[in-house]
């Protein structure tokens, strides 16, 4: 993991010094709501339906022990003793009354954690692959990388308001598991044949209304380049970006409204900043800067790469549980001996992503006894541990299924993504908690659950599409219809990664359903796909190759409500 | 940074019942729009000190023949910030200063509230005119939280991984007031 420097402390305390200024200031009654509100949100602090929602910064997922404890502790102190997991690798608290804000980013600050960009029209918290670092397939750690753009983008005093939120994601491996395609920009590491390292560059995907597939802007930007190149890309965005229409102001609307001409003016600015901007080439990364952060990246200590695989077939009395674990929750990694485990935040009684502050303490628990102190969030809101020895997997099956972790539902239907939805945030049209726990409930079998195999399954309260559901090969969108709530399913989207192929948005399957059809709806859809799939098929096969029509008769055959007359057009 | 009181301020706009007078008379202390800057170009005298206001959306590409030289024919360009967060005019002064070298004066204008100081400052104004209601004690204190940043910008062209940090880490630490820098 990243080590903090004595400044990079500094700075996340001023950072915290200056929030309580303000925070002070507006409970002072000197700063209006309107105004606080932009200072607030590039803080990571929304005002939700309840309370203010808090999301703090995991920067491209990763997090120590100790820092979940402290979250752990926040939850306890500050919160109604939980949190949630976002898509985008982050925190959410739901309940912090704004009078303690401040108090809580000290404590945020005293692991060196923020909500800095978490929100807001600027450039956010970076994403990157769950398994950056040590996945199989990769060929470029993506991390060092993460933190210089973390560093760079952090309070650049240029691009604080965008006409929009910006997003970044990175990957270094050969299966894109960041979504890079559905990002404002998307980073892909390459290493040429001579050796040398640089990054393709996608601008222009988004969900949301419009959902877009970033285009390629860059083939090969060596490394060096990339702070500049992306700047120049910001640049004619901040300048040129709509600001007139809040659903037309993503760069997304931008690219595809100018076409080749954006790709023309950020190569002009490109030039322009190198050869002719003070400071312009200062920011060409050294090696020494790319050696310097990559030294936090280095393996724990306690890590041994030379350990050769013993891995034991299991045998033949294994546990069935242990056995799905190992073949549900356990991913391969670059180093033979070690493994990648995943510890589900998916089971009934809670929603996706949520875990209380005794279960992320035993969280952080688990990753100091098996993992080097360090976890990921990934981006299907989920805890992962990176660094397990093969030796100690029993060991660790045993200890996360007394901690409710072992559900081995890793990319089953149970493990899908939801975000908070009407219940708590104040954007939604619809919940999504109620309907992502009744398609757990109703999917409780985990026979049934295997026999239909992978599947992504999207859940987003409103058309901002947190929970994703544009790249589900099922997705779900709550939509709003004269005060009731309604969703949308949308079926064959992908985010891009290996099973779900090249990036694209889901197809309508007619028009909206009721909520309390919606579980019958998702039933209809699988039972569809089992009647149809040929040997080997996967969900996402079978609807690639028969389209919408024979799942959309399939869904419409539960149809009880009167969704076709109350608003045929969603 | 400068604060401006427009009720002392030594540029004044060039105004009749209807608006901005299209063909201005050639004065000293002139704020002129970028219309009627455009309308006088030609036949203003050289060496008159003289300001425009630039709407946003401008290319400031457009004016680097106005800026270039020891002595530039504009030696004020304001910039305005119709809301607070249209963060437009921040590139803009980015540009004048780092591109162009303008040398003069940058001015934000608009609706300039006191957090947007480290900003302004970092992208390059010296002069700003504070919304109405906004207090300068505030505003200077807002300029006080951050010993240095990530990022280079026009007051520090370096970013932090060019510079000794040491020194900047060791200002913080010797206390309060030390926090020269800026930030939002």
């Amino acid at each position: 993991m990243y080590q903090y420097t004595e400044f990079d402390r500094h700075f996340v305390r001023a950072r915290a010094a200056q929030f309580r200024d303000q925070l002070r200031r507006h409970l002072d009654g000197e700063l209006p709501d309107e105004e606080f509100r932009a200072l607030r949100l590039q803080n990571g602090w929304y005002v939700q339906r309840h309370a203010p929602m808090l999301r703090v910064a995991v920067p491209y997922g990763e997090l120590s022990s100790r820092q979940l404890h402290q979250l752990a502790r926040i939850a306890r102190e500050f919160d109604r003793d939980y949190g949630h997991f976002t898509t985008r690798q982050n925190l959410q608290y739901n309940w912090i009354p704004l009078a303690r804000a401040a108090d809580v980013m000290d404590l945020l600050a005293d692991v060196d954690m923020h909500g800095i960009q978490t929100s807001g029209n600027c450039i956010r918290n970076i994403t990157s692959d769950a398994l950056a670092g040590i996945a199989p397939d990769e060929a470029v750690d993506p991390r060092p990388y993460c933190e210089i753009l973390r560093q760079w983008s952090t309070l650049h005093p240029e691009f604080a308001f965008l006409p929009r939120k910006f997003k970044i994601a990175i990957t270094g491996a050969g299966e894109d598991r960041a979504a890079i395609g559905w990002h404002d920009i998307g980073l892909q590491l390459l290493k040429n044949d001579a050796g040398e390292i640089g990054f393709k560059v996608l601008v222009g995907g988004g969900m949301g209304r419009t959902p877009v597939i970033g285009s390629v802007i860059g083939e090969f930007v060596p490394w060096q380049q990339i702070l500049v190149f992306i700047e120049a890309i910001v640049r004619v965005y901040n300048r040129l970006g709509r600001r007139d229409n809040l659903y037309k102001a993503r760069i997304k609307i931008l690219v595809k409204a100018e076409g080749q001409r954006f790709v023309d003016a950020v190569d002009a600015e490109f030039r322009h900043i190198l050869e002719h901007d003070v400071g312009g080439a200062a920011h060409l990364i050294p090696q020494s800067e790319l050696d310097r952060v990559s030294a936090s990246f280095r393996l724990p200590a306690g890590i041994d790469p030379s350990r050769q695989a013993a891995t034991p077939r299991p045998a033949a009395d294994t546990p069935p549980a242990y056995r799905r674990w190992l073949e549900r929750n356990v991913q391969a990694h670059k180093l033979p001996a070690y493994r990648a485990v995943t510890l589900s935040l998916k089971r009934a009684g809670q929603a996706p992503g949520d875990a209380t502050g005794d279960q992320m303490d035993r969280a952080a628990e688990l990753a100091t006894r098996f993992s080097q102190g360090e976890l990921r969030v990934t981006h299907d809101q989920n805890l992962l541990l990176p660094w397990v020895h093969e030796s100690q997997l029993h060991a660790l099956w045993l200890a996360a299924r007394e901690a409710g972790f072992a559900t081995p539902n890793i990319g089953l239907l149970t493990d899908m993504i939801a975000c908070p939805g009407g219940d708590f945030c104040a954007l939604a049209n619809a919940r999504s908690i109620p309907v992502a726990a009744a398609i757990t409930e109703r999917f409780d079998d985990l026979d049934r659950l295997y026999d239909i195999g992978d599947i992504d399954l999207h859940i987003s309260g409103c058309i901002n599409s947190c929970g994703h559901h544009h790249s589900g090969h099922i997705g779900i969108l709550g939509v709003d219809k004269d005060g009731a709530e309604w969703y949308q399913i949308t079926l064959a989207g992908s985010d891009g990664s290996t099973l779900s192929g090249a990036a694209t948005p889901g197809k309508v399957v007619g028009p909206s359903f009721a909520a309390d059809e919606v579980p019958e709806v998702i039933e209809a859809l699988i039972d569809a796909y089992r009647r149809e799939r040929l040997s080997g098929e996967r969900f996402i096969d079978t609807s690639r190759r028969l389209g919408v029509a024979p799942f959309r008769a399939a869904a419409d055959a539960v149809r009880r409500a009167t969704a076709y007359t109350a608003g045929a057009a969603a | 940074m400068r604060f401006i009181d427009a009720r002392h301020d030594r540029w004044h706009r060039v105004d009749g019942e209807d608006g901005p007078i299209p063909h201005p008379d050639p004065q000293p202390d002139r704020l002129l729009t970028l219309e009627q800057w455009h309308a006088v170009r030609d036949t203003w005298p050289r060496g008159l000190a003289t300001a425009v206001l630039l709407p946003n959306t401008l290319d400031v590409d457009t004016l680097a023949a106005d800026l270039r030289g020891a002595q530039p024919r504009l030696s004020l360009l304001v910039l305005q910030f119709p809301k607070w967060t249209d963060g437009r005019a921040y590139s803009q002064a980015h540009l004048l200063r780092t591109r162009h070298r303008f040398d003069g004066e940058l001015r934000a204008v608009g609706d300039v509230l006191v957090d947007m100081l480290p900003l302004l400052k970092r992208t390059g104004f010296d002069a700003v005119q504070l919304r109405r209601d906004q207090s300068v004690e505030a505003a200077v204190r807002a300029l006080g939280f951050f010993a240095g940043h990530y990022q280079g910008d026009v007051q520090q062209p370096k970013p932090a991984f060019a510079r000794d940090l040491s020194a900047e880490v060791q200002a913080a630490d010797s206390g309060a007031g030390l926090f020269a820098g800026q930030g939002i």
